[in-house]
């Protein structure tokens, strides 16, 4: 469904992938874990072509997203959708007009028709009731539920989780990651979940993909990852502070730095 | 001669804004198919940034109205041409008062709004989240406000300028007893509809224009911070005041 070969990709120099080589398989829910900073946000924005590859290529259903025009990119998009760590909702907007927006942009559906998609939307992941309620009228589980929702408006192939387990309660995260699940199985979709939760994730997933430092350092199935060696996967699944997660972020030397001493 | 590169740096960030900017317009100018299809996009804008802009222009107008009155007559009377009061009111305001400080008051109250309305929503990665629905965020965000600001923008300055004549016909006739009739009576004989009045419109709109631009574009790429957004709307305001007053200059040397 997604394929990435040879990608390079950094901010202000610094690099954040050099030659990444990855592939998501469609009907999965692919969880992609990894210490923060690692680029796992970065690379569900290179794979909605929010983000450009400096350098190698994304592809969705085998085609380039380097090689579309901007309009061919947006029409792209339709059939993929996203859910944000911070949900994005439109403030101004209720319940009901947050699931309905992109339908109603991107379609010339009769208002009635647009009404009952958007109560199916909301009913699947059983916020039907808020439907008039504003976005800051909710709990933060129930915002993630409400995004979830708008993402899968478009009935998409594919949709991304950029960290849909930051900052709520066991119960909501238990709640977000069910939904995860029997939604992927029951539309038919691809699912990419981006997370730092290693219990949800690893519950949620068909597979796992363990980045550090811009690389894949494994890729398996949860019980596989979950019994994996490689010093880098126990160090972020034991949550060993002392590892290849550098403390200090690079910087010239110390006293250097405190006394000006060249 | 350490400030020789500094100079270097801020030119080269002062063209890489401007050429930004350049880039920028052609991504809005197509809005306006969208702004055609779905005109209810243009009507919520004009609302929210013409209509609601409509009481600090009716208030700014009448004062600066009443204010020309006084001085128009306390010059005038000097020559015993306080008769043509009204003509003088009605020169300045249709020709520069009305457009300049309505462009000036717009870019204060909505031109700031629309820069950290939409610096907010980049933020908050709702223009982000558009995207990925297939939505263009500059067509549907940027351009129903853009154009909404290059339609109202004339029609408030029109505004300005006849509540304007209204402040000063009461300062005149109400308290410095100058013949009403010949307040009208001069301004209508002095006035020329096309040159004075269109020229105050076509004004109006470039302005309009100009302030839609500028808010619209440091909105787009401010910073995804608080910080980046009220520098942003600072810059946006600073920026499009100052680019009214330059553009009025150039425009009165060409047209008048």
């Amino acid at each position: 469904m997604v394929r990435v070969t040879d990608l390079s990709f950094g901010y202000h120099g610094r690099a954040v992938y050099r030659g990444l080589d990855l592939q998501i398989a469609r009907g999965d829910v692919t969880a992609i874990m990894g210490p923060s900073g690692c680029g796992k946000s970065t690379l569900l924005a290179l794979m909605g072509g929010l983000l450009m590859a400096q350098s190698g290529n994304v592809y969705f259903d085998e085609m380039d997203l380097g090689d579309r025009s901007k309009r061919q990119l947006y029409h792209l998009r339709k059939r993929m959708g996203m859910m944000f760590q911070n949900n994005a909702l439109f403030n101004d907007l209720d319940v009901f007009e947050n699931v309905a927006f992109p339908v109603r942009q991107n379609t010339n559906l009769p208002e009635k028709l647009i009404r009952s998609l958007v109560l199916i939307k909301l009913h699947m992941v059983g916020l039907r009731g808020t439907a008039r309620l504003m976005p800051k009228e909710l709990s933060g589980g129930m915002a993630r539920r409400v995004a979830l929702a708008r993402a899968l408006a478009l009935d998409p192939q594919l949709v991304m989780y950029d960290e849909p387990f930051t900052g709520l309660d066991p119960i909501s995260k238990d709640i977000v990651a069910k939904l995860i699940r029997e939604l992927n199985d029951a539309l038919g979709m691809t699912s990419i979940v981006v997370t730092q939760d290693v219990t949800e994730g690893m519950l949620v997933a068909d597979r796992v993909i363990i980045f550090s430092n811009g690389s894949v350092v494994d890729d398996g199935r949860p019980e596989d990852i979950s019994g994996s060696e490689k010093w880098q996967v126990r160090e972020f699944l034991d949550g060993k502070s002392e590892g290849a997660v550098e403390f200090h972020y690079p910087a010239k030397d110390y006293l250097e730095d405190l006394f000006g001493i060249d | 001669m350490s400030w020789l590169p500094q100079i270097g740096r801020i030119s080269i960030a002062i063209v890489q804004h401007l050429g930004a900017a350049g880039k920028f317009l052609p991504n809005v100018l197509p809005g306006i198919v969208v702004v055609y299809k779905r005109p209810k996009l243009l009507i919520q804008q004009l609302y929210s940034l013409g209509v609601m802009t409509v009481l600090i222009v009716v208030v700014a107008g009448l004062f600066v109205g009443m204010m020309l009155g006084f001085q128009g007559y306390h010059t005038l009377v000097d020559f015993g041409a306080e008769s043509s009061l009204g003509l003088a009111v009605a020169l300045f305001l249709t020709k520069e008062l009305g457009p300049v400080l309505t462009a000036l008051l717009f870019a204060g109250r909505a031109g700031s709004a629309m820069t950290a309305e939409i610096g907010l929503m980049r933020m908050t990665q709702q223009l982000d989240a558009m995207k990925m629905m297939g939505v263009d965020p500059m067509i549907h965000i940027v351009a129903p406000r853009f154009f909404a600001v290059i339609f109202a923008m004339p029609l408030l300055a029109a505004l300005f300028s006849v509540v304007g004549l209204g402040g000063g016909y009461i300062v005149a006739a109400g308290l410095l007893n100058v013949d009403p009739g010949s307040y009208w009576a001069a301004m209508q004989m002095g006035v020329d509809v096309y040159e004075d009045v269109w020229g105050g419109i076509l004004k109006s709109v470039v302005f309009g224009f100009v302030v839609s631009w500028i808010s619209a574009f440091e909105g787009y790429y401010a910073l995804p911070s608080a910080n980046g957004i009220s520098t942003a709307t600072t810059r946006a305001v600073v920026t499009a005041s100052l680019s009214v007053l330059g553009f009025d200059y150039l425009l009165t040397a060409i047209m008048f």
